[in-house]
């Protein structure tokens, strides 16, 4: 036991530093994933076809591609293209969008579970189709979510460790731990802490999640 | 391009992919039987007689080290420095040579299990391994250097500093640059092929690893260069059965004509010398102040 704490003091701000990097992507890809999200599932609804399908093509590619293969492309690709995108550029992205077509898929679930006689006295209203969804379903399909995108921001912080085994080598938790590991050879330590440290953040998103649930969520 | 550069070339993508050879032995079929008669004959009871009566000396090379000793992979014949190293080993004591795989975990057991009579394998001399095994004299000295890309300003581990710079992950690059480069970004990936990825799409300005491995990239991206004074000194030796002194002098005898005769010379202009644009003198190290920088 002594032989994890010492590790831990002896790496204390390498380990600190690696979670910060971890908390920011999380936080950056968490802003795309729900931004683009929300985009995509009011295109999943939408009263057109064609947007309609448009939703449904982001949704299946972006959901069918592995995320390291959405990182090696993003940042090597575009690299060798000539974008120079930097690695948090690409991580950020990669991890948001990839993320982003599961929010989509999460939040058309809640917008049908609103039911149809709302959207149509809405639009009965006068309200466009738009405010609608802005004012009406949207809300109520968030509150109905928020257990499942609980779990997709769970399962985003666990793949953003791939960021960091990936090529573009962000200093993320797992890395710092196997660069400790390297160090020192301390292999169930390092990653003991790093575990630890994985744990620590999934479990506040955990408590996050159950406070929203318990305020805001819709039981039917 | 020349054909036989595309075939290092696809040497070192093959290598530095991942692709391991699948075994087997290859067996350089060479001027060994014509020479065989002019071999000074050994007396039986020392290394060199009992090999010369086996017919073929056993030496274990590096599969995935291009341009010391990797895989061709068109012709699956064993090439590269270390492989013309064995070669003139071979062919002084008039024996086919018979090149085995010896990866860092197992090439020490091959010698002291006799699996291999010699090992040429990139194998740096140091205190804790000459323990072991006994070491030729230094044939070769590799040094921890820089690489930059063609428009790069970078000219020497000075310049590093606020720059990123890739080595592997528990390579001794990262203690090395920590100490001699600390305010360089320092990017840790798992292999040198990662390195070399970002190096060329510029999301690096530098690496820095054994020259080498570096002379491997450089023969895929001639566009790369080395830059700058070493970092590092890894003198490279030939490993013997601990004990066997006589074998070691003949070893040595062998590395020295090689060094006076310009056999040397031109086995490093055929592997290095021609990538990297750099001349270097054979080595006049010897095994003792290899053996003291080793520590």
């Amino acid at each position: 036991m002594n032989d994890y704490l010492d590790l831990l003091t002896g790496n204390l701000s390498e380990l600190a530093s690696g979670m910060w990097v971890t908390v920011r992507l999380v936080a950056i890809s968490f802003g795309i994933a729900m931004g683009a999200g929300t985009l995509v599932a009011a295109l999943r609804v939408a009263p057109s076809a064609w947007l309609q399908r448009l939703g449904g093509i982001y949704v299946e590619v972006f959901r069918n591609l592995p995320l390291l293969v959405l990182l090696f492309i993003t940042f090597a690709g575009l690299r060798r293209a000539g974008v120079p995108v930097s690695p948090w550029v690409a991580g950020t992205a990669s991890l948001g969008v990839y993320t982003s077509a599961y929010v989509a898929e999460v939040l058309r679930s809640g917008v049908f579970s609103v039911s149809r006689g709302q959207i149509e006295a809405s639009l009965s209203l006068g309200f466009t189709y738009g405010a609608t969804l802005r004012r009406i379903v949207l809300p109520q399909a968030f509150r109905t979510v928020i257990s499942p995108l609980g779990s997709l921001i769970i399962a985003m912080i666990k793949n953003s460790a791939i960021i960091g085994v990936s090529l573009l080598a962000l200093p993320d938790l797992l890395k710092s731990a196997r660069v400790i590991q390297s160090r020192t050879f301390e292999t169930n330590e390092a990653f003991f802490w790093a575990a630890v440290g994985y744990l620590l953040l999934t479990a506040t998103v955990t408590a996050l999640i159950r406070v929203l649930e318990s305020r805001y969520a819709i039981r039917r | 391009m020349k054909a036989s550069r595309w075939l290092v070339v696809a040497a070192v993508l093959a290598s530095l992919l991942g692709v391991t050879g699948c075994g087997g032995d290859d067996e350089e079929a060479g001027s060994a039987s014509e020479s065989a008669q002019q071999a000074e004959k050994f007396p039986a009871d020392t290394t060199m007689g009992k090999i010369q009566k086996k017919g073929e000396i056993a030496i274990g090379v590096k599969y995935d080290v291009p341009p010391f000793g990797f895989k061709n992979p068109q012709s699956g014949d064993i090439e590269g420095f270390d492989v013309d190293i064995g070669n003139a080993v071979a062919e002084k004591l008039g024996v086919k040579p018979k090149f085995i795989e010896a990866i860092s975990d197992n090439r020490i057991p091959f010698l002291e299990n006799g699996t291999a009579d010699l090992i040429l394998s990139t194998m740096t001399i140091n205190a804790e391994r000459d323990q072991e095994i006994d070491f030729s004299e230094p044939y070769y000295v590799a040094r921890g250097r820089i690489l930059v890309g063609p428009d790069s300003d970078i000219a020497g581990v000075k310049d590093l500093g606020g720059n990123s710079v890739c080595t592997a992950l528990g390579s001794t690059y990262e203690e090395t640059l920590s100490k001699q480069a600390p305010k360089a970004e320092r990017k840790l990936v798992d292999s040198y092929s990662e390195c070399l990825e970002l190096i060329q799409n510029g999301a690096v300005d530098a690496v820095s690893t054994d020259d080498v491995i570096l002379t491997g990239m450089i023969i895929q991206d001639d566009s790369l260069k080395l830059v700058g004074d070493e970092l590092t000194t890894e003198p490279y030796g030939a490993g013997i059965k601990n004990g066997d002194k006589e074998f070691k002098e003949f070893v040595d005898g062998v590395l020295g004509d090689m060094k006076s005769d310009g056999r040397w010379q031109k086995t490093y202009d055929k592997w290095v010398g021609q990538y990297t644009k750099e001349q270097q003198k054979p080595p006049t190290m010897t095994l003792q102040e290899a053996l003291e920088i080793g520590g």
